[in-house]
């Protein structure tokens, strides 16, 4: 069974008919992370489980050297998660996002512990944000653009 | 009866309770009577025969610390549609209690589950054995002093700092996960 | 108010359902056994209830060629609409089985729920009654390995502390459709061992 075919096609459901913000399963888009250990610290269940280390980038033109963190794991163990989002809400780079596919059954309970090229594998399945709903205020980013320049107003 | 009214008639029964009147959600008044030990029975008296609070809801204990166990019992009329709350407070060395049962028999299992989750105990209630927790569980679990040894026993995700293998050595309050009280287990 | 004389439950008596009846899932003829225990209970009933769900889009397809059941109807031999197989003649069409070869029916118990340490030994009786063959399946967070209540004072830390578990459904709860994918699952791994 290939590994890309998203398991919840074909039962019968299309993915499409699911309702936005289904909460299937959680992607990992690594790029965005900066491990900044938020998302393990505030998981009710302690189900995602994080190595990293440092490491020192030259900065170029005899600059002062950076720190960063480079990612080693990231695992989240779906046999404790319980889908409540708090790490999807709180991570501040938006690294974690939900994806409606549900067909992820093992036979063994180590095998529900999926490591970041899974969770990756999972991005490519997260469907594009819903639209607010009529009436809704505009984003904040909207706001802070000031007046004119909501979506509404295109000639703005 | 109008809550001012109960409050009035508590007033002259029960000098020694102590009443206020909440507003709650959609308007619903509840009236919050605090009485001492020794009134535990002439309290719940007075709200189902003088308040007309007939219908027994639930019987719980909440952890003062070193204050002891507030007990407490919520009781509602269906005529006049009134919750009452009742508490007392049971010292925490001697958490004993007169049994409610004799007054509302749907007491007998929520007397059980305070006294298995407390260890508070309610005198001549007819069985006060465990209800929920299985034979052989030691201690009272819902106390606050009875720590979550799953989480204990566990390694804390969250202790290690970002950029780092494996827990931090150096802050020290950070090896502490949320819910395990400081220095458990014991060494 | 006047007294109404309510039916006493019961199987048969129509105000119970009766218990899932046998699944035809890839040949196999799977006896669900449904332990229901909370929460998840709702999303099994789901799908046991919903002969659509398990039968698929085209009549089965997606199970393996198999005949979507009517719950608790005839007994399945893997026969469907438009093949040939007479299932009265004992032979499991579809799967390509020798005629004649009619796996025994696969009993499955399927806990969903949280599994508390006073619940325990009753599960443990439950696996223990259960014919042979035999499977688990483990529905939801919660039956997988304690789930939200991990660090409970009084909850079993997944059904395998107990008895052995075949397939694990992650979820919390899961779809009744993920349901659908941990029976196949267990339809392969049953294909696989004989």
């Amino acid at each position: 069974m290939s590994e890309m075919e998203p398991r919840g096609a074909g039962s019968g459901l299309d993915a499409g008919e699911l309702p936005p913000r289904s909460r299937g399963v959680i992607g990992l888009l690594e790029e965005n992370c900066t491990v900044c250990m938020l998302c393990a610290r505030e998981c009710p269940d302690w189900c995602i489980y994080i190595e990293s280390h440092k490491q020192t980038v030259p900065a170029p033109d005899g600059g002062r050297p950076q720190v960063r963190n480079v990612l080693d794991r990231f695992a989240i163990d779906f046999s404790l998660c319980m889908y409540c989002g708090i790490c999807v809400e709180v991570c501040p780079y938006d690294a974690l996002f939900w994806s409606p596919e549900f067909g992820y059954p093992e036979t063994g309970i180590g095998a529900l512990t999926h490591e970041r090229d899974r969770l990756r594998d999972w991005m490519w399945t997260v469907p594009p944000p819903p639209a607010h709903d009529a009436g809704a205020p505009l984003p904040r980013e909207a706001q802070a653009a000031g007046p004119g320049a909501g979506p509404a107003d295109e000639s703005g | 009866m109008t809550p001012g009214e109960t409050l009035a008639e508590a007033a002259r029964q029960l000098p020694a309770a102590q009443c206020v009147i909440e507003t709650g959600t959609g308007a619903a008044e509840t009236i919050t009577m605090d009485v001492p030990r020794h009134d535990w029975l002439a309290a719940l008296a007075f709200a189902r025969d003088t308040a007309d609070c007939d219908f027994f809801d639930w019987l719980t204990a909440v952890d003062e610390l070193d204050q002891g166990f507030t007990v407490v019992a919520h009781l509602y009329s269906i005529e006049s549609r009134q919750h009452m709350l009742v508490r007392t407070l049971v010292p925490r060395e001697d958490p004993v209690l007169p049994t409610a049962t004799g007054l509302f028999r749907g007491a007998g299992w929520a007397e059980r589950e305070t006294h298995e989750m407390f260890g508070v105990v309610f005198d001549g209630h007819p069985g006060l054995a465990p209800l929920l927790l299985p034979e052989g569980f030691e201690g009272y679990p819902l106390r606050k002093d009875f720590p979550l040894a799953a989480r204990a026993a566990q390694e804390w995700p969250g202790a290690r700092e970002p950029g780092e293998r494996q827990a931090s050595q150096r802050s020290r309050r950070r090896l502490v996960p949320p819910g395990v009280p400081e220095g458990w287990p014991p060494p | 108010m006047a007294v109404v004389d309510l039916p006493a439950p019961g199987p048969g008596s129509g105000a119970v359902p009766d218990p899932a009846g046998p699944v035809a899932v890839g040949g196999f003829s799977l006896h669900v056994f449904d332990a229901g225990l909370a929460c998840c209970a709702v999303e099994v009933s789901a799908a046991l209830r919903c002969a659509e769900l398990l039968a698929g889009p085209g009549q089965g397809a997606d199970l393996g060629g198999s005949a979507g059941p009517d719950l608790g109807t005839e007994p399945t031999g893997g026969a469907g609409p438009g093949e040939d197989a007479d299932p009265r003649d004992g032979s499991a069409a579809g799967n390509g089985s020798a005629p004649g070869d009619v796996p025994p029916p696969v009993s499955v118990l399927v806990v969903a729920g949280t599994v508390t340490d006073k619940l325990a030994p009753l599960v443990l009786a439950a696996y223990r009654d259960l014919p042979e063959p035999r499977r688990v399946l483990s529905f939801g967070a919660c039956s997988n390995s304690g789930g939200p209540y991990w660090d409970s004072y009084c909850v079993t830390k997944g059904t395998d502390q107990i008895i052995p578990v075949d397939v694990y459904v992650p979820g919390c709860p899961p779809r009744p459709e993920a349901l659908v994918h941990g029976l196949r699952l267990l339809r392969d791994e049953c294909g696989e061992q004989r």
